[in-house]
């Protein structure tokens, strides 16, 4: 049993089944990340957690306290919105202090933690402004002081950064993991940004269609995806999941991928013993940009590279990488190159596929088979 | 070198694709949307240049033909009399008692009807709740009851509640009508007004009317100055209902205005009258004048994104 226990937890809009039995368990001090595509249930979630929306079955617990029919205000939570939701009419200064005003704090001590927070998120010039005088990036930090007054037991953000552009929206990022690490308090966290989530996270809860597809650390979210979705959603570019089929190569397992024009590669995959049974089946091989490189870039702790010439499509230079496109088992694959390949469209050039970071997938369960 | 200029001028027009000519060809359509626009507003202005001309005139000059003519001799004695010596009721007591009366009948109407609009519109908006789409169409329906209908069963209201032929029995009747109007009103505003900010004063600990009182209403300026220019003028103007259920000394400033004037006795003080008049009507015309300068759009900016 976790610090915010959410146990099987269903909702219902009418007819609409938005979230069907999640089970999430979050420890204390973790910053749990819920990430997935738009209309998944996040916000339906965290509102739930925060009271916000009643729970149509099932329970959520703070602490061991059941929360399902606790106010909001009584929950000892503190959400950041989307939009900020700040109060138009009252200043900076007037936003933080509110909720302790409500919950009847005396005025000096009200003064003493505005004063705390403004200069934790220096914000300290602007207390006496309107929210309608602030720039983006200067609402969400106040947002973030209204809600750091109340010394929450578990803080709630529903995508935060969102309205932000891309440049604040790194900076921000960094500002809300140092917070957290200053603070240590529980966060739980809706983004659809998988970048967001992986940089963030102690753990990542992947949602799809109501569901929780998988929870686990980053580490383990990006390199061991419990399924296809999980492998597609998280990581950019996304993972290439390829058809293929199982071989032996090399006494071992292997995976026959089809090339354009009739000829194919098959690569030796010795971490999947679990296929040798499945010998001629179809299977979709999953593996990451950055698995399938130019020689100079490859891992060379890894035990399983395998150099393979590959007709190439198409080059797009991205900065700091080069992407490859190749046709493999009749998608377009991507590799990750060095921004100075020597790779050309139309010509050959030399992939070094990392086996040991590949993973296998059911086509029909979709479900992670090795 | 005069082009850009008499380019710029002639933009505002209408008319940008007079780039040349000579200045009085690149200034005429103005000259002729001001000379349009001056008309209109001596139009308008005539009656009220009458009415006030011929309030300062003794009550010769005006019978002596000269309607239009300003004051040969200005004075302040129609104004005067009209005020406090014109015989309305039984006693002399000009239109001052009746004044109050609409005063004391208007503002309260108008503020208890504006609140309870706003509230109606803060639950229907944000409390929602079965029936919500319902009640609000009934509520509507109210806009577009004609007053004679109500007049017998609300007399017979009023003198059941006690209230008939006073002047808190008017408010009652006006603040009954007024709410239809504020609820639209205020349901409308508030349904652009973002949820999220009610769920933020929530989780604050903001009960139902803290959120109304701190969040909603120093929000809605806009619309409460539209509701109140509203409302203060139908009550202020009515005249039907302060006929119906006013007894002499509940009456207000509509119906004393006509009483003053119909009162069949002596020689029709035109003077008088128009003074009356113009004091009948100055509170609504002063309340365009001060609300209107607070009718500023934009309050929520910068609540939400943007
Ligand atoms: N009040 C409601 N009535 C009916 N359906 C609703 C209601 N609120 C949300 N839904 C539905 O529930 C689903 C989940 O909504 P939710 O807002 O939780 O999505 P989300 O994961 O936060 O998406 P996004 O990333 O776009 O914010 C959506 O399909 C939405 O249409
Ligand atoms: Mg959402």
């Amino acid at each position: 049993m976790g610090f915010l226990d959410i146990d099987r937890v269903t909702k219902s809009f009418g007819a609409v089944k938005v979230l069907n039995e999640t089970d999430i368990s979050v420890e204390k001090g973790e910053f749990l990340v819920l990430v997935g595509p738009s209309g998944c249930g996040k916000s339906t979630l965290l509102n739930m957690i925060a009271g916000l929306e009643s729970v149509t079955a099932g329970e959520i617990r703070i602490d061991g306290a059941r929360m399902n029919d606790v106010r909001p205000a009584e929950r000892n939570i503190a959400m950041v919105f989307q939009s900020y939701a700040l109060y138009p009419n009252m200043t900076v200064r007037g936003n933080i202090s509110f909720g302790m005003e409500m919950h009847k704090i005396p005025k000096a001590e009200r003064e003493e933690k505005i004063a705390q927070v403004a200069e934790l998120l220096q914000i300290t010039n602007l207390l006496d402004r309107k929210p309608g005088q602030l720039s983006g990036g200067q609402r969400q930090r106040v947002a973030m002081g209204r809600a750091l007054t109340r010394d929450p037991d578990v803080f709630l953000f529903d995508e935060p950064l969102s309205n932000l552009d891309a440049k604040l929206r790194v900076d921000m990022r960094t500002e809300i993991k140092k917070l957290h690490q200053k603070l240590g308090t529980t966060i739980v966290y809706v983004t659809h940004d998988q970048i967001e989530a992986l940089t963030l996270s102690t753990r990542i809860a992947v949602m799809y269609a109501g569901d929780v597809q998988q929870i686990g650390t980053p580490q383990q979210i990006y390199d061991d995806p419990a399924n296809m979705f999980v492998a597609g959603f998280m990581g950019s570019p996304a993972m290439n999941l390829l058809p293929a089929t199982v071989a032996r190569a090399e006494g071992g397992p292997a995976v026959r991928l089809d090339l354009a024009g009739g000829e194919a590669v098959t690569l030796p995959f010795p971490r999947a013993t679990g296929l040798d049974a499945r010998e001629g089946e179809a299977i979709v091989l999953g593996i990451r940009p950055e698995a399938m490189t130019d020689p100079e870039g490859a891992d060379r702790d890894s035990g399983a590279l395998h150099r393979v010439d590959l007709p190439v499509d198409v080059v797009e230079p991205a900065g700091s990488d080069t992407y490859v496109t190749v046709s493999l088992g009749g998608k377009d694959a991507i590799g990750r190159f060095r921004a100075h390949t020597a790779a050309e469209s139309g010509a050959r050039a030399p992939f070094v596929f990392d086996m040991e970071k590949a993973v296998a997938f059911d086509p029909d369960t979709e479900r992670r088979i090795a | 070198m005069a082009a850009p200029t008499a380019n710029a001028v002639t933009a505002g027009t209408g008319d940008p694709a007079r780039t040349g000519g000579t200045r009085l060809s690149a200034r005429l359509p103005r000259l002729v949307l001001y000379a349009l626009l001056g008309a209109f507003c001596l139009y308008y202005l005539l009656p009220l240049y009458v009415m006030v001309v011929n309030s300062f005139k003794p009550l010769e000059e005006i019978t002596s033909g000269g309607m239009m003519a300003l004051p040969g001799s200005w004075t302040g004695a129609p104004w005067r009399t009209a005020w406090s010596e014109a015989q309305i009721g039984v006693q002399p007591t000009g239109l001052r008692p009746y004044f109050l009366n609409s005063l004391l009948m208007v503002v309260p109407a108008v503020t208890i009807a504006t609140l309870l609009g706003a509230l109606n519109g803060y639950v229907l908006t944000k409390w929602r709740f079965r029936g919500a789409t319902v009640l609000f169409g009934l509520i509507l329906f109210g806009c577009f009851i004609p007053f004679q209908i109500v007049l017998i069963p609300m007399a017979r209201t009023l003198g059941f509640i006690g209230a008939a032929g006073t002047v808190r029995g008017l408010v009652f009747v006006h603040v009954v009508y007024g709410i239809s109007f504020a609820t639209l009103y205020f349901r409308n505003y508030y349904a652009a007004f973002p949820t999220e900010l009610i769920r933020a004063a929530q989780i604050d600990g903001a009960g139902f009317f803290q959120i109304f009182f701190r969040i909603l209403l120093p929000s809605s300026g806009p619309i409460a100055v539209v509701c109140v220019i509203w409302l203060f003028t139908n009550i202020w103007n009515d005249f039907l209902f302060g006929a119906s259920f006013a007894d002499y000394d509940s009456q207000p400033m509509t119906v004393a205005l006509n009483n003053l004037v119909q009162s069949s006795t002596g020689v029709k003080e035109y003077n008088v009258h128009f003074a009356g008049a113009i004091m009948a009507a100055l509170p609504t015309l002063l309340v365009y004048i001060v609300a209107g300068r607070f009718f500023v759009r934009g309050l929520m900016s910068g609540s939400v994104k943007g």
